[in-house]
């Protein structure tokens, strides 16, 4: 028992120091954002798909929003993909091909396997283009973002382009407030420092870019996965793709306000996660591909960041269990730091990193929300070991996975 | 006190202490004093122009008096709603208010406008027409409708936009954005961080470029999608045709007369030999060097440092581009259609 809590224990340690890792690099670190200066250029056809499944709330905001980037608007075709809506979203897309003839082409989609990653196979039937950007129905992307997202496609090493993702319903309460903290340290400091350190940064599926011949190569979109961006971060690496990340992309999003949507889209998450540690962990780790001895090693322990939590979790019950058999742990300074540290939160450096990247981004006021995160922490450690328990349990009965989307909650566009 | 009544105390003490850290924490969660989206800006699309066509607007509120003064030659002064001080020239001649070696107010004229050497302008600069700056001088920022010619060793500390052509004197330092409707022309030892123009010329005036035949004139390239991946160090021998786009994950070199249809990527260093041609874009990890006489159609892009030698163009008149290095040098005699942008510091070199 005491070796799986060392192991547990070393396990924590590592990923604490690749967080204070990332962070000390965001902070001090030379810092890489090499297409971000690409203005004036002979900017490529691309295809935009907007990935919408009963999305009558927010699809008109998005499509107004691509009506009037900055890129040229011959060079620019934006595909709604309209996956199995029940609602008005059908209408509303159909109106606006009316209003913008020949910029947009619906592809309605009526029937096939449900999930993100099976619109988008299907919906490749009508891409031309070789750069296909990706967003979700609630996105709201700003005028220079599609230009911002197709530069780095300029260098032939990159597959995949990921932008930042900004939450825009912020004071709604103390869960969005909480999320907006989290999608920072992801963001401003997690995904960047990945960047800096020519790590894998993840695509995320949406304010996202990917290259048709790149997609082809890797054997296109994977309609078994339930997180298409994993699977697609980690399929274009095997084969020696790269994915930038552009802190400076922004685009606005709404995060989930309920904690019962949270969870679902958490659990969803670690679902997908896992299942792509599961399909290409020891692949990536020992395998003979593309990617580089670094890229390897984060990419590893990134597919491992949600199955921290059921160890996490582990670690604590068999810590109890240590403690109250009697059993002298580990000796010396060092065991009662690592186990104090380790004991009082799982791993606080997670906090510092967030607290690191609203520096950053120059809104220090509401640093004052850190302790409350305690909570999304505890929330979170507890809805993705679920996630893992019931995943091992479909695995063994054999149960199919199923795709949960995430609720809107902006009102009506009137 | 009985042991209970401590108990209790004791509980109710740390437990006090245990809510010390979450008192900010519930405060901002009830005042939210910083609850706002992240700032993300929607509408500017980080323009070059941003700021000269912001001027432009806010320089509107003096059309009144520029007409006035242009018709009268008198000269109008003033003060505007946000409590600049303006003064309006009638004149190119008329002379500039000056206290000691510096211009305090925000100067504004709809005809030509010539400043004397040595002044330190402390507000914008509007001309309707041509300007021409002494040698020596330090401006905040000035937009012209016609023509700019800045004076030897002359300072621009933010943005610069004229609607026709820019010249820039040896020694200037051009800081901030820095654009022309026509074209750029830039003399030796001369700094700058952004530059946007149809055509941007290190120029020695007679060779400056602009009369040199465009290899990529008339021509449109299909651009290919297939794609090399070398691990190591990678050359591309002299005279050597390459119909793909290459990553070599160590040191690319390019041999002289090289011709590439597609883009370039090297992780670390990167060299071009004399009269290479890439039609695609050129990307380093680290350092790049282009040798004299080659041209780039794309985007060119060094993580580190990049060093451009005479007789180079990069981009076409009818296709601009982006060549862009934290650290850029550029010799006398480089043709760059598009932006030239240096994010931490660029030169203009003599050429060796």
């Amino acid at each position: 028992m005491i070796y799986v809590l060392y192991s547990i224990v070393l396990l924590i340690c590592i990923y604490t120091g690749r967080h204070y890792g990332f962070t000390l690099n965001r902070l001090f670190g030379f810092q890489r954002h090499p297409y971000i200066d690409i203005d004036t250029a002979d900017w490529p056809a691309l295809t935009v798909l907007v990935a919408a499944h009963n999305e009558e709330k927010v699809i008109a905001n998005i499509l107004e929003a691509l009506m009037t980037v900055h890129y040229p608007a011959d060079k620019m075709l934006i595909i709604p993909v309209n996956d199995r809506s029940t609602d008005g979203t059908r209408a509303i897309i159909d109106t606006f091909v009316e209003r913008f003839p020949g910029r947009i082409r619906p592809f309605h989609r009526t029937g096939g396997k449900p999930g993100k990653a099976a619109a988008l196979k299907d919906a490749m039937e009508i891409v031309e283009t070789e750069i296909i950007l990706i967003f979700d129905a609630d996105y709201l992307p700003g005028a220079g973002l599609i230009r911002q997202l197709a530069a780095p496609f300029f260098d032939p090493e990159v597959g995949g382009v990921m932008g930042r993702v900004v939450p825009l319903n912020v004071d709604t309460n103390l869960l969005t407030r909480l999320l907006d903290l989290e999608r920072s340290g992801g963001y401003q400091v997690d995904q960047q420092a990945r960047m800096n350190l020519r790590l894998v940064p993840q695509h995320g599926g949406t304010v996202a870019g990917v290259r048709r011949s790149a997609l082809r190569e890797i054997g296109g979109w994977n309609e078994e996965s339930l997180t298409e961006d994993t699977d697609l971060t980690y399929r274009l690496l095997l084969h020696g793709w790269k994915t930038a990340y552009q802190n400076r992309s922004e685009c606005y999003e709404e995060v989930p306000e309920t904690w019962k949507v949270r969870i679902k889209q958490i659990m969803r998450w670690a679902k997908g996660h896992n299942q792509a540690m599961v399909t290409y962990g020891i692949r990536l780790l020992l395998g003979r591909h593309r990617a580089t001895l670094r890229e390897r090693i984060d990419g590893t322990l990134l597919l491992g960041v949600y199955a921290m939590a059921p160890v996490t979790l582990l670690g604590w019950t068999l810590a109890l269990a240590v403690f109250y058999q009697g059993i002298a742990p580990l000796h010396g300074v060092i065991a009662l730091l690592c186990f104090t540290a380790y004991a009082a939160l799982g791993n606080v450096a997670a906090f510092f990193e967030i607290a690191a990247a609203v520096r950053l981004d120059g809104t220090p006021t509401r640093i004052r929300l850190l302790p409350l995160l305690i909570m999304g922490f505890v929330v979170s450690i507890f809805s993705v070991s679920r996630a893992a328990l019931s995943q091992t349990k479909d695995a063994i009965t054999g149960a199919e996975f199923h795709w949960d989307k995430t609720e809107r909650f902006r009102k009506v566009a009137s | 006190m009985s042991p209970y009544l401590a108990v209790a105390a004791l509980f109710s003490f740390v437990s006090l202490l245990l809510a010390l850290p979450l008192v900010p924490a519930i405060l901002e969660l009830h005042r939210k004093s910083d609850a706002m989206p992240l700032s993300v800006i929607q509408q500017n699309a980080g323009e070059i122009r941003h700021f000269a066509d912001s001027f432009r607007i806010y320089i509107k509120r003096l059309e009144p008096d520029l007409q006035r003064s242009f018709s009268s030659g008198q000269a109008a002064t003033g003060t505007l709603p946000d409590g600049t001080n303006y003064m309006v020239l009638g004149g190119p001649d008329e002379p500039i208010p000056t206290q000691g070696n510096a211009c305090p107010v925000l100067i504004a004229t709809n005809s030509d406008l010539k400043t004397p050497p040595g002044i330190t302008f402390l507000k914008d600069i509007y001309a309707g027409r041509d300007f021409a700056g002494g040698e020596n001088n330090n401006y905040r920022a000035i937009l012209a409708n016609g023509n700019i010619q800045l004076g030897p060793s002359t300072c621009v500390l933010r943005w610069l936009h004229a609607s026709g052509e820019l010249s820039v004197g040896s020694g200037c330092v051009l800081q901030g954005r820095v654009s022309s409707d026509c074209a750029v022309r830039l003399q030796r030892e001369c700094t700058f961080l952004r530059l946007n123009a149809p055509f941007i010329a290190t120029s020695e005036p007679e060779n400056s470029g602009n009369t040199r035949p465009d290899p990529f004139e008339g021509r449109e390239f299909s651009p290919t999608v297939d794609r090399v991946l070398h691990d190591g160090d990678f050359e591309i021998k002299a005279d050597e045709i390459i119909r793909t786009n290459l990553v070599v994950r160590g040191d690319l070199r390019v041999g002289a007369g090289a011709r590439v249809c597609g883009s370039l990527k090297s992780c670390k260093d990167m060299v071009l030999e004399s009269h290479a041609c890439v039609e695609g874009s050129l990307i380093s990890g680290r350092r790049m060097h282009i040798g004299p006489h080659c041209a780039i159609y794309g985007p060119v892009i060094a993580e580190r440092e990049m060093f451009i030698e005479t007789g180079t163009r990069c981009g076409s008149r009818a296709k601009a581009t982006t060549v862009s290095a934290p650290h850029i040098e550029v010799e006398e005699g480089v043709l760059i259609f598009g932006t030239l942008w240096a994010r931490e510091s660029g030169r203009v070199v003599a050429k060796a």
